[in-house]
């Protein structure tokens, strides 16, 4: 900032000081030009000053020159309009200084040349021709008399020479007439001048001309503007050279015709002075009227500069506070540069900014909230056990929490804006939800509501399920939101509370009459055993022995109910199940003999950890199971009883297989086989797979039954082999993921 | 040869090597070479010979100086325009440790003058106004280049065991003449007639 200011100031130092001197330059020229004895004195420092004047407002101008140039390229705001300013002010100012410098050119040219006139200059030369005709007259004629006083005087010689020559002198009318000897040695003298005058040698001119025996004359112009005519003439013997003299004689020009000559010789030098000054009078009339006007035009110039960019400086501020305010910066403020139109639009323009920047407060403290908002929502959305799929028009994820994966076995969270479609690819859960709610969506209903199950790896998952569209346009729906609970648990929950209820109710209704039956019956046969004849003795004792197995037959009926509601503590320990399949499986083949029983076991898997009870359970149930289905078929029975170590999904899991070649599933109950009451034995109390199936669900695994092709049937159970496992197994589970993040 | 006219033409080609962008630069260049348009002779002024003698306790100079015009200035002449050409004499102080400064300047000033009428070259003595006449340029410039006689310092005004030495030269004023030609004249070669310093020891 401080550096900006120095270079303006000493910008403005250097302008003023380049006009200053420009000035000053103009006004000692227009002084000058008046007094001639000035310019004489200043004439170089009025030289000095004007190149100095001109060579600063130059240097000015190269330099605002490449600015506006390098300004113009770099497209800086303002230089087009500041280039154009500069070049209209610079047109302007250029074209009548052009106009006037022509013309007064044409003044100076033509004002000289009206100085001289060809009648002049040859009434002038027509003067000096006659002036030397009447003076060349007198010449001859002095000329003459010399040469007469030369030949008066050759006879003569000694003190009388003196005497002739005076007397001749006096009658020719001559100043002064000498005679000179070998080496202008003066041999007489007259004159009429002072007497402490020496006569004047005879130049080496006039000796030159006399040696060459020709008489010599001439015209001497004196001071104070008079003449005199010089003669000169050969003395002596002209046969011997070495005794040859001269006669010199001086005469005046009358005063009149002295005075006349003078002033056509003055006038004519004067005159041909003034031709001969012509041209440097041009020539410098031209200089200096050249020097101002480049003085001027520079000057002008450089003015257009400073105007345009005082002009300009605004509109710049102006075009860098709307870039500013463009990339966001609101808090421009421009210094209001006077009270004209763009002082008005300046403060305009900084209240727009004022009230852009409150409005721009404002929008970030609405924004600040809808964020907070929107973070409360994705906290709580988050936190839901609740699925929630915001979706686009186009299908396109918009968000999507992480129940809404973890129900679905898909990580939507991090497909979003991904679409729906391509995401469900390789996800079957996904894949099954997908086509649901495509079909909801291309049947044009938008907001629906419905249970959907879904058939994955490890079971199947009931999910219920609402849409909902999201407010858009006028006609067009922003987009979709689906709300997915998996409610498999609670549906298992409920299903087993409901049987546990039945159960539980029918051991207590049904139980409590069967001992009164029982002992009821017995009395009845031990009372009338003895009374009654024989042959009633047989039908009393058939009958009471019936009621008592029935009733036995009940007792147990309503223990495994008993058994099915009552859900004792699962205690988890590490066992051998190697071990105890062996005993179970061993149990069973002691009793039936016609059924061949096979146990396959897997050296890999010797311990689980498990509820030994609960497992031991399991094992009977379902060996039972496979041997009542062995019952009434005519070919040889066989069940076989696999355990092996695999791994679904990287856990680790003990596999138990009880397959037989039985009676097999009613081909629509296979999906049922596990709910209470279902059964297709005449023995059965529907309970036995009901029971293996929750107690393996207790363990976290899972079991599934299907018959074989070329009958029997098989069902499969799998169950974690350590603790570690069955968290994993839980967390697959339907609806179990819930509780296992629960836990965490 | 002379030294102000060395000096000019360095003014003129420093000028000449500036920026040939600059219109006012074209117009400095411009100058000396648009005054420069008559190609005639140069012209030149030299100081052949001088000695002073002491007479009657004055020194006197004596020197032969050949003064030749220069095509310009000839031209001048002969449209009545007068020429001056000056003497310029110097008694400079010899000294060892610091400047010599001049004791004594003396300048002659003669005026060159052609007069139509008579035909004849008129030399002016301007410090004496003594004048002659003659009937050729020749003439007078042998007689203005003939100097004889010309007292310059008493010797009694100067410090009797100093060192002095002498110098003379001969130029063409031009500072006489009116603005315009003044202008001219001021970048023009022909116009800077001036001799180099001819310089001798004070013989006392």
């Amino acid at each position: 900032m401080v550096t900006r200011t120095l270079k303006r100031l000493a910008y403005t130092v250097f302008g003023a000081t380049g006009v200053g001197l420009a000035l000053t330059a103009l006004f000692l020229l227009s002084r000058t030009a008046q007094n001639s004895e000035d310019f004489d004195r200043l004439h170089i420092l009025i030289l000095l000053i004007n190149v100095a004047g001109v060579l600063v407002l130059f240097a000015l101008l190269i330099g605002n020159l490449a600015r506006l140039w390098r300004d113009y390229r770099n497209h800086v705001p303002g230089a087009k309009l500041k280039a154009r300013m500069v070049g209209m002010s610079v047109s302007l100012a250029v074209v009548p200084l052009l106009v006037v410098f022509y013309f007064s050119m044409q003044f100076i040219n033509r004002g000289i040349d009206t100085w001289f006139n060809v009648e002049v200059e040859k009434g002038l030369d027509d003067a000096l021709a006659l002036s030397r005709a009447a003076l060349e007259m007198q010449m001859r004629d002095h000329l003459r008399t010399t040469v007469k006083i030369a030949d008066r005087l050759r006879e003569v010689s000694g003190r009388q020479l003196f005497f002739e020559l005076s007397m001749l002198r006096r009658e020719s009318g001559a100043n002064e007439i000498t005679v000179f000897g070998r080496n202008r040695r003066i041999l007489a003298t007259s004159s009429d001048l002072a007497a402490n005058t020496m006569p004047q040698a005879p130049r080496d001119e006039v000796i030159l001309q006399i040696s060459q025996n020709r008489p010599f004359v001439s015209l001497d112009p004196l001071e104070r503007g008079s003449y005199q005519i010089r003669t000169a003439v050969a003395f002596g013997d002209s046969s011997r050279p070495e005794s040859v003299g001269v006669i010199q004689a001086q005469f005046p020009v009358t005063e009149r015709i002295g005075r006349m000559a003078n002033n056509v010789d003055s006038s004519y030098s004067e005159y041909k002075r003034l031709l001969y000054l012509r041209e440097p009078l041009k020539r410098t009339f031209t200089l200096t009227l050249t020097v101002v006007l480049m003085l001027s035009l520079l000057t002008s110039i450089y003015g257009a500069f400073v105007l345009s960019r005082r002009l300009v400086a605004p509109i710049q501020n102006l075009v860098a506070g709307t870039q500013a305010v463009a990339k966001g910066d609101f808090d421009t403020r421009l210094p209001t540069p006077s009270r004209d139109e763009i002082g008005f639009l300046v403060s305009s323009f900084n209240d727009m900014t004022e009230k852009l920047s409150e409005a721009q407060r404002q929008a970030s403290l609405s924004q600040a909230l809808v964020e907070a908002e929107r973070t409360n929502l994705e906290v709580i959305l988050a936190r839901l056990s609740t699925g929630v799929v915001a979706l686009e028009s186009d299908m396109k994820i918009r968000t999507a929490n992480q129940a809404s994966g973890a129900i679905l076995n898909v990580d939507l969270e991090n497909r979003v804006g991904e679409n729906l479609i391509d995401a469900a690819k390789g996800h079957p859960l996904l894949q099954q939800f997908v086509d649901v709610a495509q079909v909801h969506l291309h049947s044009g209903e938008t907001e629906w509501r419905e249970q959907i199950v879904l058939r994955g790896e490890v079971g199947r998952r009931v999910l219920t399920c609402a849409c909902t569209t999201l407010p858009g346009d006028k006609d067009h729906a922003a987009g979709f939101v689906v709300v997915f609970d998996d409610i498999t648990a609670l549906l298992q929950a409920q299903r087993d509370a409901a049987w546990g209820e039945v159960a539980r109710r029918l051991a207590h209704e049904i139980k409590n009459p069967l001992t009164p039956i029982q002992l009821s019956a017995e009395r009845l046969r031990r009372k009338y055993i003895n009374t009654m004849p024989e042959e009633e003795v047989q039908v009393l004792d058939r009958a009471t022995h019936t009621i008592v197995q029935q009733v036995e037959a009940m007792k147990e009926m309503v223990n495994a109910f008993s058994d099915y509601a009552r859900a004792p503590d699962i205690d988890i320990n590490l066992f051998s199940l190697d071990k105890l399949a062996h005993e179970v499986v061993d149990l069973y083949r002691a009793q039936e003999s016609g059924i061949e029983i096979i146990l396959n076991t897997d050296p890999t898997l010797t311990h689980i950890e498990a509820d030994i009870g609960r497992l031991r359970q399991i094992l009977h149930n379902l060996i039972r199971n496979s041997i009542e289905a062995l019952e009434n078929i005519d070919r040889k029975g066989r069940i076989e009883v696999r355990i092996s170590k695999i791994e679904v999904q990287e856990i680790e899991v003990a596999e138990i297989v009880v397959e037989d070649n039985g009676t097999g599933f009613k081909t629509g109950s296979v999906s049922q086989v596990f709910d209470p009451y279902v059964t297709t034995k005449p023995k059965g109390t529907g309970l036995g797979l009901a029971i293996v199936k929750k107690l393996v669900e207790e363990h976290g695994g899972t079991i599934e039954a299907e018959n074989l092709d070329e009958g029997g049937a098989v069902i499969r159970i799998q169950l974690p082999v350590n603790e570690p496992a069955r968290e994993a197994m839980m967390a697959m589970l339907p609806g179990r993921g819930d509780k296992r993040r629960e836990r965490a | 040869m002379a030294s102000t006219s060395h000096v000019s033409r360095g003014l003129t080609n420093k000028k000449m090597t500036g920026r040939p962008k600059s219109s006012l630069l074209i117009l400095l260049i411009l100058m000396p070479v648009w005054a420069q348009d008559s190609p005639e002779r140069a012209g030149y002024f030299e100081v052949r010979s001088a000695a002073t003698t002491l007479v009657d306790g004055v020194h006197v100079l004596e020197g032969r100086l050949q003064l030749v015009l220069s095509g310009e200035a000839l031209n001048a002449l002969n449209s009545g325009v007068a020429l001056r050409i000056e003497l310029n004499l110097e008694v400079i102080r010899t000294r060892r440790f610091w400047t010599d400064p001049a004791e004594a300047e003396l300048v002659v000033s003669y005026e060159l003058e052609y007069r139509p009428l008579s035909q004849r070259y008129i030399v002016r003595n301007l410090n004496s106004g003594d004048q002659d006449s003659f009937a050729t340029l020749y003439s007078a410039l042998n007689t203005l280049g003939r100097v004889q006689g010309l007292p310059v310092v008493d010797d009694a005004i100067l410090e009797p065991d100093k060192i002095y030495r002498i110098r003379l030269r001969a130029r063409l004023s031009t500072e006489q003449y009116p603005a315009p030609l003044r202008i001219l004249f001021f970048w023009r070669d022909q116009w800077q007639l001036q001799s180099e310093w001819f310089e001798w020891l004070l013989e006392r």
